[in-house]
């Protein structure tokens, strides 16, 4: 009795686990199908809800902290390295012949560059999200000061006399001239559009400024990006040179002497039709050349060859004999050398017209590269010993610097920097973010399009059934984890089916991502990504009267005339915190003849000042001219009935906005809808 | 109601007065006849004003796209015009040209100041404002920014601050922050948005608004103050030196601790205590229809229907072309208002041959040289006369 009660039991319970295996199986086949957007992901549930947590113990438990080394200077006599460790918000004082840290000195949030004074005493470094300057006393290795800059502090350059300390504010697009007797900001300059790199001339008189995004034109003309050019002497801006058809112009480097100007470039086809990515129909990669004569040309030579790209461009330095230029590629971990003498030999021998074809010749590149050199995981910025003899390389994702010898042209050795061991899946996620191998011929990779993991500021023509339709804004992929579905069209319902299969059809062109890189790569973008804060218009969640006003604005019910709004005409309907998006689709009337029919994914707004230009493909300039000149019947919110200054709060309003997590604000955990 | 219909006869006039004034510039190279210098009462401690000559004009002749010529700014070795079809700019003796087709956003300027920060060249056009940094025009407009309008009358750069006064109130754009401010009579003590003239000066903001008279912006306690004319009479200043001279301002000037209002009915001063009224019947006022003020130090320049008059509040020198022909004269008055007790009370006139381009002046600058005009009749260059 006894025994025939308990093998009841167990069939019982076996019934019932096979019932539960089978319909739970089922069930999760189902939801992983769905989720991935495949039918053979394999059913492992850590492999999402383990590495996609965005806070808490778990994700504490599979997550490290990196160093991230990211720009780096040499002391005079090659005895220090400073490196700066970007996530580890430190500079990292190196003893590169014991291959040694030796102090880390803390600075302030996410540190860009760092410059040296002549008499090697001071290090200077950028603090991109602190909006300031750290003084660093090399030989008490402590922040003595902290200068104030404008927003997103990124490259440095000091004076010729060493008085003034130029700094390049990316996010504001300014220049901020800091006189380093008093600490103060004495003017800002205007720039060109993100701005990041710069160079002092060898004469001291004139400071480049490079640009990473275009200047804003309306979709179809031909993309520029400046060049800022200050005359040193007097403090002003002597120029703005538009570069045609480059962005992404991370770096600058003048020769030696004097006669010429490098400068890292992309070369986006952003206005062809993206169906065809061989033949650099997509991205070239490359230098800007500018002759430093009256009259100097203007040269764009491409480091690509016909069938290996070398994406992502960042730094460049020159040895102080004028020979070789070095250029680090992230997208494909690779340092190019090209022979200054030939490119020079190139240009003299060359036509106008000759010279014009070489920024699209993808063969050219074999009369001046002399050299590829493999490095480890995304190569940044660059550093040269005071005799040229070695070249130090910062690997941000190996968390390493790699020393090559300019003479032999190899790796001799490299600095562990003492980073956590382990490659985490979210780091995998990132190197596979930042690396172009997964794509057809190494053309680009996620961060080409998405730097800083941001967007570039381009309206693409993509590849679909109809050429020339459904103009498609990049936009930004900050925190984004939490706002599915994805796309303009919201056709992708999570991040997994963005970067899945379609990723390899639409953009690759190549083998899609194996499931393992896939989980890590949407490991990476769910929880690796935040926002920077907001210093420029909310830096403490403090709103201006505007600001408040224009809050009143974005939640009123009723319009100037005491008319109820229809709540689905009101902008906090569609755009809830706080990611500012009520993750549906919309029709807000601005589907262009050129769109299919569709509605649009609601856009979430957090930080939303940093991403110009606005509309789904990139119409509006700026947030006013979404009402101004594309809003004007009232059909993306009621704002018709607005003076120009409830506009002017309304968009102040906007612009203060900012992550949740600056906010304390805990937001809902990812579940995407099965 | 009253009011109303002057402000609107007005506006009307000074609508026309922009649009469809007819040119008439005289060039004339006869030498003049020189004196040296005109010396203000012995004793008053201060510098002699300056006198003008050796007149030279500037017209579609010579390279400027449009004889009416609505303001002008010395910008070191160069000189910015903004006319009615294009902004010219004078620079080794040649006149250069700048329109829409070069980015402007209207060919109407009418208002030009530099910054002396950066250099930046700001513009106000009757479409919006430009910013022309080094080559390079930068449009902001009320459809693309925080602009509250796009008629810009005037523009000034104060710090990193620029300021402008516009037909939908004045506007207020930080170049730091790049938020812009709007202040109109929502949110300021103005009796309509229509402004017409701003300046800075002693850390305050001086609005000229169109029937608000000025109003005075503390720019660290962002607090205002404004000053009307208290005898609220639109005809006449009923009560003298009660405050500004008429609440229909046209212009602020500070220089020398002196704020200067002008109106369509005569010049204000104020040295933060007393106001004091200046009218052409009792100082050396060319016209109590003053278009522009310009201060440079203790000198203020005034831009009227009739001539362009200078003074330093104790002395005049007041410069008109003659009708007939391109000659003119500099008309000197060594006293600030006729009311004032000063031992010498003559008047004293210098033929000029050739003078200004037109009576009816709109702009002007100075430097340490070289005093600039801009007339309806095209641009003229006067010298200082040691």
């Amino acid at each position: 009795m006894k025994a025939s009660r308990i093998i009841s039991v167990i069939v019982f319970l076996s019934v019932l686990g096979l019932i539960i295996y089978f319909t739970g199986g089922k069930w999760a086949r189902t939801h992983v199908n769905y989720i991935t957007a495949t039918g053979d992901h394999p059913l492992n549930c850590l492999s999402c809800h383990l590495y996609t947590q965005k806070s808490g113990f778990i994700y504490k438990l599979v997550n490290k902290k990196y160093l991230s080394p990211f720009n780096l200077a040499v002391s005079k006599d090659g005895s220090r390295l400073y490196v700066v460790a970007q996530e580890d918000n430190s500079l990292l004082v190196v003893d590169p012949q014991k291959r040694k840290v030796l102090n880390r000195i803390s600075v302030g949030n996410l540190p860009h560059s760092v410059i040296l004074t002549n008499d090697g005493q001071k290090a200077y470094v950028s603090n991109q999200w602190s909006d300031n300057v750290s003084v660093i006393d090399l030989a008490s290795a402590k922040v003595i000061d902290t200068l104030n800059t404008g927003n997103g502090p990124a490259g440095l350059s000091l004076s010729a006399d060493g008085k003034f300390l130029y700094v390049v504010d990316s996010y504001s697009s300014n220049i901020s001239v800091i006189d380093l007797n008093t600490g103060e900001e004495r003017k800002r300059f205007n720039s060109g559009n993100n701005p990041t790199g710069a160079e002092l001339s060898p004469d001291g008189k004139t400071l480049y400024v490079t640009s990473r995004r275009a200047l804003i034109a309306p979709y179809g003309e031909t993309i520029e990006t400046e060049l800022t050019v200050v005359d040193e002497g007097i403090q002003r801006i002597r120029d703005r040179r538009n570069i045609e058809s480059a962005y992404m112009m991370e770096n600058v480097a003048f020769t030696p002497t004097g006669d010429m100007a490098m400068i890292t470039m992309i070369r986006p086809k952003n206005l062809v039709p993206s169906i065809q990515v061989e033949q650099g129909w997509m991205m070239t990669y490359g230098l800007t050349i500018i002759e430093q004569k009256e009259n100097g040309r203007v040269i764009q030579l491409l480091l690509d060859e016909p069938n290996a790209y070398y994406s992502d461009p960042f730094d460049i330095v020159i040895t102080p004999d004028g020979k070789k230029a070095f250029i680090s590629h992230s997208g494909v971990n690779t340092i190019s050398v090209v022979n200054i003498d030939s490119v020079r030999s190139l240009i003299s021998k060359s036509s106008p017209e000759q010279l014009n074809s070489y920024s699209n010749n993808l063969g050219i590149s074999s009369r001046y590269v002399i050299k590829r050199i493999k490095t480890g995981a995304d190569p940044k910025g660059l550093a040269l010993s005071s005799d040229g003899r070695l070249l130090y390389v910062a690997e941000q994702l190996e968390d390493r610097i790699s020393v090559i010898n300019t003479e032999s042209l190899e790796t001799v050795g490299s600095i562990k920097l003492g980073g956590p061991r382990i490659v985490t899946v979210a780091r995998q996620g990132r190197r596979l973010f930042n690396n172009s191998g997964h794509t057809f011929q190494n053309q680009f990779d996620c961060y080409t399009c998405h730097p800083d993991m941001h967007e570039d500021g381009l309206v693409y023509n993509m590849a679909s059934k109809d050429m020339g339709r459904n103009l498609t804004n990049t936009q930004s992929l900050r925190d984004i984890g939490d706002t599915p579905p994805y796309k303009w069209n919201g056709k992708n319902q999570t991040v997994y089916k963005q970067d899945g299969m379609r990723f390899s059809t639409v953009l690759t062109r190549t083998e899609q991502f194996n499931y393992k890189d896939l989980d890590a790569l949407t490991a990476y973008i769910i929880t690796g990504i935040p926002y920077p804060p907001n210093l420029q218009y909310n830096p403490n969640g403090e709103l201006t009267e505007s600001q408040l006003r224009g809050k009143a604005m974005f939640e009123r019910t009723k319009d100037s005339y005491g008319n109820v709004i229809p709540e689905n005409n009101r902008c906090i309907t569609c755009h809830t915190p706080p990611y500012y998006t009520n993750l549906k689709m919309a029709y807000v009337k601005t589907l262009a003849v050129t769109d299919d029919s569709m509605l649009f994914d609601t856009p979430h707004l957090n930080n939303i000042y940093a991403s110009p230009p606005y509309l789904h493909d990139g119409r509006a300039a700026t947030l006013e001219e979404i009402w101004t000149k594309y809003g004007t019947e009232d059909r993306h919110g009621r704002i018709n009935d607005m003076t120009k200054n409830q506009l002017n709060d309304l968009v102040d309003y906007l612009k203060s906005l900012r992550a949740p997590t600056y906010d304390n604000i805990v937001t809902k955990k990812f579940h995407a809808k099965n | 109601m009253r009011k109303t219909l002057q402000k609107n006869s007005l506006q009307k006039a000074v609508a026309v007065i922009l649009c469809g004034i007819c040119s008439v510039a005289v060039i004339n190279s006869q030498p003049i006849a020189e004196k040296s210098t005109v010396k203000t009462n012995p004793k008053d401690d201060i510098k002699p004003m300056p006198v003008y000559g050796h007149w030279k004009n500037f017209t579609t002749k010579e390279g400027l796209p449009n004889d009416h010529a609505y303001c002008v700014r010395i910008d070191g070795k160069r000189v910015l015009v903004g006319t009615h079809e294009g902004m010219a700019v004078y620079e080794d003796g040649k006149w250069t040209t700048y329109t829409t087709k070069d980015g402007l956003a209207h060919n109407g300027v009418v208002s030009i100041d530099v910054s002396e920060l950066t250099g930046d060249v700001w513009i106000g056009t009757l479409g919006g404002l430009n910013r022309w940094s080094a080559g390079k025009f930068e449009t902001f407009n009320q459809l693309n920014s925080g602009l509250p309008n796009d008629l810009v009358y005037c523009v000034y750069c104060d710090g990193k601050d620029v300021w402008t006064a516009t037909g939908g109130g004045a506007g207020h754009y930080d170049t730091y922050t790049k938020q812009w401010e709007i202040f109109t009579e929502k949110n300021a003590p103005m009796h309509e948005p229509w402004t017409y003239g701003v300046s800075a000066g002693d850390g305050k903001i001086f609005i000229a608004a169109w029937g608000g008279g000025v109003i005075e912006y503390t720019t660290k306690t962002k607090q205002f103050k404004d000053y009307t004319d208290p005898d609220g009479e639109m005809e006449i200043d009923l009560l003298p030196d009660d405050g500004p001279v008429h609440d229909i301002t046209t212009g602020t000037t500070y220089g020398d601790g002196l704020l200067w209002v002008s109106t369509y009915f005569g010049l204000s001063s104020y040295d933060g205590t007393h106001w004091k009224g200046y009218f052409d019947h009792d100082s050396g006022l060319a016209s109590n229809f003053i278009n522009f003020v310009r201060a440079k130090g203790p000198v203020v320049f005034i831009c009227s229907d009739k001539g362009l008059s200078s003074t330093n509040g104790k002395s005049w020198v007041t410069y008109k072309k003659n009708d007939k022909n391109g000659d003119g004269v500099a008309i000197i008055k060594n006293y600030g208002r006729i009311d004032d007790s000063t031992v010498d009370k003559t008047t004293k006139e210098l033929p000029m041959a050739p003078c200004v381009a037109h009576n009816f002046v709109i702009g002007v600058d100075a430097d340490d040289q070289f005093l600039w005009v801009a007339t309806e009749g095209g641009v003229s260059r006067g010298e200082l006369l040691k």
